[in-house]
């Protein structure tokens, strides 16, 4: 039976590689239904989740005992996908209610994969609010696997304070204390790599005793030196898989006897990077640090290659007879596994660009057709892993070249930590909402991932957090140029665009992304903001709205569904949108901003300044949220500190002419006529055009007495509002004569009175050049 | 005898919107019509298409009731009415009172139309010259043109203005460089 399998196996693992997710099924199908093993059902249930249909999937793994961790795993992952968190949790590590186990527990009975399960289990822990157990699960993950980014990212999200030179490092700690099970998860790419590399050579042995019996007589020659090699160079990992790969056999793994499956999962975290770095060592013109796809599935088949020439095969099944001196009783169940899992990896497109050709050889070589087609890739390889072996097989012992290219591997992996590190605390940097010091580390990373979407659009995204909407927009459109495919951070472009009232740019955004993909939200966010920015409110809560509906858990349509709500005066739902914000994600300090300015609208003054200080802890070098603080202090009555606030803001961005404006009104507010007069000067100097300025100096001059002047101003408030009169501004010229005058003054005699003083005022050279200029504005 | 001059059509109240100085707050209102035919109702009168209209089905006067939740400042009402395709049914004359309740109304408006076209705008100013606050609004249809019985009115909006910026009681401002930092969004 098992024999059946395997040339099934082996082409549904090609159908899944080649995307052929009908045909995949349908073997899939055939196979459980005539076998009804487990591996048969995970495989089934594979093509059910790979070909989009988790639910299908879940079904499947529900109604049948899953016993396997690779099942489990596959079955809290659709779990997780349905929603269904509960039921993830309890697959995973036993459910609430029964005895829960430890992460310990956890590790060992994954094995490889339980870097990817604790992963998973920690963002099912933070969903349930259990932060502070998902944070652990997190840690545990990257400790285990610290090639993992979204961990990484989780616990930035949550606010920890990560050193990354700490996390993305190789440490000792790769090679775990318990052995992991000799089932494996199939799921982790490197593991299946090890796992197949492990079984390859049993592989060939398999099919060696199918078709080929006379090499087996070479095996017991041979077998001394390979192994002695093997153990030679076993203690150094990268050697071990270099060992490996180019003699296409784990058997050096297997040299220690007591930890067989420790060099599997030594493999799963370096190793997997190393093994395609390794690939891309040999095939060398790639220069990308992560090895392709192509590159690394072209590795794999030199296991295969060399089978077919007989000396360096038959050094490879005499590892196979290790295994089965070491751990007899694994044999059978490894065997079938490996069979499996040797197919499976293989398929795995999304591995670490590691791919095992491996099963889709064995069709190759019984059909000899395609065998042609491929070799001619791997040829190159082939050969020069050849050339390896042999010198190797040569040495007898660590050779020059090999220890060459091992340092090669390292070399490379250090370079990927060295990325994932750098990335890593920009991440980190912004995240915490550092963000001068984000951009400085994000900006410093080498050129050709600098100009690649993630970094660009981190960079803008910090420059935006710093209110300088125009870097930041320069930064997103560059994003929009080299990748127009990418949705994530639109949102935060969009909101750029929105500030700076670029309504053209941010419609032909909105209409770009929501053709592209309109079930992202943040496509709906772009189009809400675009209605917003026109004043059609009504139509951007409908696609906020809608935003929410594609996914819940995306915190920003919350907030800016608040804010529309706020726009259209529906406080209550406003409140009840920012609060939701907030339930998802606890540090949205938009959302905690968001409520402060609702209370403030309310006159809640109190509530406000505990709502703005809760979003200042978050975010502490905002310069708008300081200058909101110190407004709400002032409307407290507490001017003192709202001027400390002020001139904090101030000191934080100089260029927040707001801070100065409100400064400004609160001295005047309390008097300081002077020093208001003073700032508002420079803020003239500062925005020459903004009417709000004219109006306070017009007040400031009006409670100075000097009515020439205050009118002066008032008239050149009035002319720069180009919207129609702001009542204010009129009001407070009536109200300058009403005192005076018993007859109310009519708004022509006003002109006039000011025409005349306008004339009078002709010998102050600035003002008159201001003036001179506003007028040519004015008209 | 000079006829009338007729009277123009107003702006688009939409482009009044853009400007972001007035905001439609129909939507808050409770809308009631003293008489309406089956399928030609408030529906129609406030579905934002020139081509549905209110029939009335009663006596004169046709009464358009607004009642909001809370004592709101109303600044400009727009109705529309096209004389070229309602001819008889068109309204000439319209008073707009506002109030409490139903027994409280006063007449703050009342205008004469000769063959409208379009738009028409009508302001909402106390004495102070200051947009009215109020429960309720009633539009009352007095006459219709050559002395027609029921009326048509294709659509009505009513705004309010837009409250200052978001901090501070100060008037809005005008340059993009301020309005910047204005607000977190």
């Amino acid at each position: 039976m098992t024999v059946l399998q395997e040339p099934v196996q082996a082409a549904v693992w090609q159908a899944l590689n080649h995307y052929a997710y009908m045909d995949a099924v349908f073997l899939a199908e055939r196979l459980y239904a005539e076998v009804g093993s487990e591996e048969a059902l995970y495989l089934l249930a594979t093509c059910y989740f790979r070909s989009g249909k988790a639910y299908k999937a879940y079904r499947l793994l529900k109604t049948h005992t899953c016993s396997t961790p690779q099942c489990r795993y596959l079955l809290a992952k659709c779990c997780v996908d349905l929603s269904k968190l509960a039921e993830g949790e309890q697959v995973l590590t036993g459910g609430v209610l029964n005895k829960q186990k430890s992460q310990d527990d956890i590790i060992t009975e994954f094995g490889d994969s339980a870097s990817f399960t604790l992963s998973l289990l920690g963002h099912i822990y933070c969903k349930t609010d259990r932060v502070a157990k998902g944070s652990e699960c997190f840690q545990k993950s990257l400790n285990l696997n610290p090639f993992l980014w979204s961990p990484f990212q989780s616990l930035c999200h949550l606010g920890e304070k990560l050193d990354p030179d700490q996390v993305f490092r190789l440490s000792s700690l790769h090679i775990p204390v318990a052995p992991p099970p000799p089932i494996s998860p199939a799921q982790n790419p490197s593991h299946r790599l090890d796992t197949a590399l492990m079984e390859t050579p049993q592989d060939t042995l398999e099919l060696n005793r199918l078709n080929l019996e006379s090499s087996n007589g070479k095996l017991t020659s041979d077998s001394t030196v390979s192994y002695i090699d093997s153990s030679l160079i076993s203690p150094d990992p990268c050697s071990l898989l270099a060992n490996t790969v180019s003699m296409g056999s784990t058997g050096s793994l297997l040299g220690k006897p007591n930890k067989p499956k420790s060099g599997r999962s030594l493999l799963g975290g370096p190793a997997a990077l190393t093994l395609c770095l390794q690939s891309v060592s040999r095939i060398g013109p790639s220069k990308s640090v992560f090895g392709q796809s192509g590159n690394g599935r072209e590795v794999l088949p030199i296991p295969f290659s060399q089978s077919q020439g007989s000396a360096p095969h038959s050094s490879t099944s005499p590892q196979v007879l290790s295994p089965t001196l070491v751990a007899p009783p694994n044999i059978q169940p490894r065997r079938s596994t490996r069979l499996f899992t040797s197919a499976s990896s293989t398929a795995k497109e999304n591995s670490k660009k590691l791919k095992m050709k491996f099963p889709t050889k064995i069709p190759n070589r019984k059909t000899k057709c395609k065998a042609a087609k491929t070799a001619n890739s791997n040829l190159n390889e082939s050969l020069d892993i050849l050339k390896l072996d042999s010198s190797m097989n040569d040495s007898k012992g660590l050779s020059t070249p090999g220890y060459q290219s091992i340092t090669l591997q390292r070399a490379a992996t250090d370079m990927v930590l060295y990325m994932l590190r750098e990335l890593g605390r920009g991440y980190q940097a912004l995240c915490c909402y550092n963000c001068q010091e984000a951009i400085s580390i994000l900006s410093s990373v080498p050129a050709h991932h600098y100009n690649t979407g993630w970094v660009l659009t981190h960079i803008g995204r910090a420059y935006f957090e710093l209110a300088e909407y125009t870097q930041a927009e320069r930064v997103f459109s560059e994003v929009r140029r080299i990748e127009a495919y990418r949705v994530e951070g639109m949102e935060i472009y969009s909101t750029t665009l929105w500030h700076l009232q670029k309504d053209v740019a941010l419609s032909a955004l909105s209409k770009d992304l929501t053709d592209m993909d309109r079930l992202c939200p943040q496509a709906w966010c772009v189009a809400g903001n675009c209605f917003s920015l026109q004043q059609e409110h009504d139509i951007a809560i409908k696609f906020f709205q809608r935003a929410i509906q594609v996914d819940p858990g995306f915190a920003y349509a919350y907030t800016l569904l608040g804010h529309e709500f706020a726009l259209t005066e529906e406080l209550d739902r406003a409140l009840a949108c920012f609060r939701n914000a907030i339930r998802v994600n606890n540090r949205h300090y938009n959302a905690w901003y968001g409520l402060g300015m609702i209370y403030y609208k309310q006159e809640k003054f109190s509530l406000a300044e505990i709502h703005f200080k809760k979003a200042l802890s978050i975010n502490p070098q905002s310069s708008v949220m300081l200058c909101h603080i110190g407004v709400v202090q002032h409307a407290l009555k507490k001017s003192d500190s709202a001027l400390e606030t002020l001139n904090r803001a101030i000191g934080i961005d100089p260029k927040n002419p707001l801070c100065k404006f409100h400064r400004a009104s609160i001295l005047f507010a309390n008097d300081k006529y002077k020093a208001a007069l003073q700032e508002l000067e420079e803020l003239k100097q500062i925005v020459p055009k903004e009417s709000l300025v004219y109006f306070l100096i017009g007040k400031v001059y009006k409670k100075l007495g000097q009515t020439h002047l205050a009118l002066m101003n008032f008239s050149w408030a009035m002319d720069l509002d180009p919207k129609g009169a702001n009542n204010q501004i009129k009001e407070a010229i009536d109200k300058r004569y009403l005192p005076e005058d018993e007859e109310p003054v009519t708004e022509d005699f006003l002109y006039d009175s000011a025409a005349d003083v306008e004339e009078s005022s002709m010998t102050d050279a600035d003002d008159s050049q201001l003036h001179t200029a506003e007028s040519d504005d004015v008209l | 005898m000079a006829t009338p001059s007729k009277t123009p059509p107003g702006a688009d109240p939409k482009q009044l919107e853009r400007t972001g100085t007035v905001r439609e707050i129909g939507s808050q209102a409770v809308w009631s019509l003293s008489s309406c035919k089956p399928g030609f109702g408030v529906d129609q009168l406030r579905d934002d298409n020139l081509e549905t209209y209110w029939q009335s089905d009663g006596s004169q006067p046709h009464l358009v009731n607004i009642q909001f939740r809370r004592k709101t400042t109303v600044k400009m009402l727009c109705i529309y009415a096209d004389y070229k395709s309602d001819e008889s049914y068109t309204p000439s004359k319209i008073s707009v009172r506002v109030g409490n309740n139903f027994h409280n109304l006063q007449e703050v408006r009342q205008l004469e139309m000769v063959e409208p076209s379009g738009w028409i705008h009508i302001s909402l100013l106390d004495a102070k010259n200051s947009p009215i606050r109020t429960f309720m609004i009633q539009v009352a249809v007095l006459a219709n043109h050559q002395n027609g019985r029921d009326t048509h009115m294709r659509q009505i909006k009513i705004y309010t203005p837009v409250e200052e910026s978001s901090i501070g009681k100060f008037p809005r401002c005008t340059t993009v460089d301020f309005m910047m930092y204005r607000t977190i969004r």
